[in-house]
């Protein structure tokens, strides 16, 4: 009896070390077509990646042109555990600079590092795996550009079971899938254009809609508003059921992107605000087009937890 | 005892009401109360001059020298509403970071009535002589907020 025990622990550890396996795209699957780095200047802004990798400067959120020095080391403190931003410059040892085209877009897109590891969905990878591979060719073209930072952050700090690694893998199974949340674009360049950035680069999901106990995103409650995980309160419901937003037009929201004040003129706040002034930096046309998909997602309200 | 038992929640509730008028009569004149209002102006002040900027309201000048004036008084008059003691309380949005930070927020304060000034000073007489004047002064809204203002929770 005991030995049955064993072989069916043993069986089912086996096929959770086989589910949980890092799934790779392969670099056959790749365009084949010259990388646009000014292109990718655009998917930068968009997806703010200087918001969480630029390091702080004496303790304070990177502003400026320091948010194109990515070596990392900014803290999150979380429900989880304290995560910190890795070092993604063009340094070649401590950041990103010797990575080729396939281990960036396995990374961004997979959640697989280089070496064949999970990365934590903190990392909001399962939001890039719905970017067009030429976008992420052409950020990582931009990326490219911009300076060498040396210096390595710190590990993450997580408590058990998020500690555990490899489950990311079995995370990924149910919740890694480039496939769209909201519809919207099929036959609507300009709502296409939104939701690629809203679901996509922009990541907005992932702190606007709330998880579940797993840490995966409710996608029935898309963008529907969510506790703040790091514990400052809520993130505001941003779908037209929003308590705020639903008075908003379209070319309101656009103005809120473009200069951080409300139709009321009151400023944007919190996380928000290094959110805005990233969106500041794009083409009216996609400030316009993150507004036409907001405007045209499912109306929803989220629980209160 | 039951009849006492009612009087003593009787009386407790009136004690308990009376308290509550207190608070609310003191918090008319608190420093967080009065600097919330003011906030407010600003506020409805700003909208007319944004609604010009953005091309939602037709140009006034007058009308931009009002809202001006308004953000004039504003600006002299934070300075002092912000007292040691007022640091909490009445759902203040107020930063620490106002105290511990005072010369740099003193100087927000300044720069702002300083950009004030000058679209005051300049009587702009069209939109387009009026934009970067009050653009400028608009920029302090967001400055000040983002390092001397919490989140609501």
């Amino acid at each position: 009896m005991l030995r049955l025990l064993l072989l069916a622990a043993l069986v089912l550890a086996a096929v959770g070390w086989l589910l949980s396996a890092p799934a790779l795209i392969a670099s056959e699957e790749l365009p084949a077509r010259q990388a646009d780095s000014a292109a990718g200047e655009r998917i930068f802004w968009a997806g703010g990646c200087g918001s969480c990798h630029a390091s702080p400067v004496d303790g304070e959120r990177a502003q400026g042109d320091d948010r194109l020095l990515l070596g990392g080391g900014q803290e999150f403190h979380t429900p989880y555990g304290v995560f910190r931003a890795p070092n993604i410059s063009s340094d070649p040892t401590d950041g990103i600079g010797g990575w080729t085209d396939i281990e960036f877009v396995n990374a961004m897109q997979r959640g697989v590092s280089p070496d064949g590891e999970h990365y934590y969905p903190v990392f909001p990878f399962a939001s890039y795996a719905r970017m067009p591979v030429s976008d992420v060719l052409d950020l990582k073209a931009f990326l490219d550009t911009l300076p060498a930072v040396a210096g390595r952050a710190g590990d993450h700090e997580l408590t058990f079971p998020w500690s555990v690694r490899r489950g990311i893998g079995l995370w990924k199974r149910r919740y890694l899938s480039s496939d769209p949340v909201v519809a919207v674009g099929s036959d609507d360049p300009a709502l296409e254009r939104g939701r690629l950035l809203v679901e996509g680069a922009g990541h907005c999901g992932e702190c606007h809609t709330p998880r579940d106990k797993l840490g995966g995103l409710q996608k029935q409650y898309w963008l529907a508003g969510a506790p703040d995980l790091e514990g400052k309160g809520r993130i505001p419901n941003i779908t037209p059921a929003s308590d705020t937003l639903s008075d908003w037009s379209i070319d309101d929201l656009a103005y809120y992107f473009e200069s951080g004040f409300t139709p009321d003129f009151d400023t944007a706040g919190g996380t928000m605000v290094a959110v805005q002034e990233n969106l500041a930096q794009l083409e009216p046309a996609d400030r316009e087009a993150i507004a036409a998909y907001l405007k045209a997602i499912p109306a929803q309200t989220a629980p209160d937890r | 005892m039951k009849k006492f038992l009612r009087f003593t929640l009787n009386l407790g509730a009136s004690l308990g009401a009376s308290l509550c008028v207190a608070a609310v009569a003191v918090a008319e004149h608190s420093p967080q109360h009065q600097r919330h209002e003011l906030m407010e102006a600003v506020g409805d002040a700003a909208k007319p001059l944004g609604g010009m900027l953005r091309g939602k309201m037709s140009f006034d000048a007058d009308v931009v020298m009002k809202s001006l004036m308004t953000w004039q008084v504003s600006a002299e008059a934070f300075g002092d509403l912000f007292p040691e003691g007022s640091e909490s309380g009445e759902g203040t949005e107020a930063a620490p970071e106002i105290w511990t930070d005072r010369a740099g927020f003193d100087a927000a304060l300044a720069k702002f009535l300083e950009d004030t000034n000058t679209a005051i000073a300049a009587k702009p007489q069209t939109l387009e002589a009026a934009q970067p004047l009050i653009g400028a002064a608009f920029k302090n809204c967001k400055g000040c907020h983002d390092k001397y203002r919490i989140e609501d929770e």
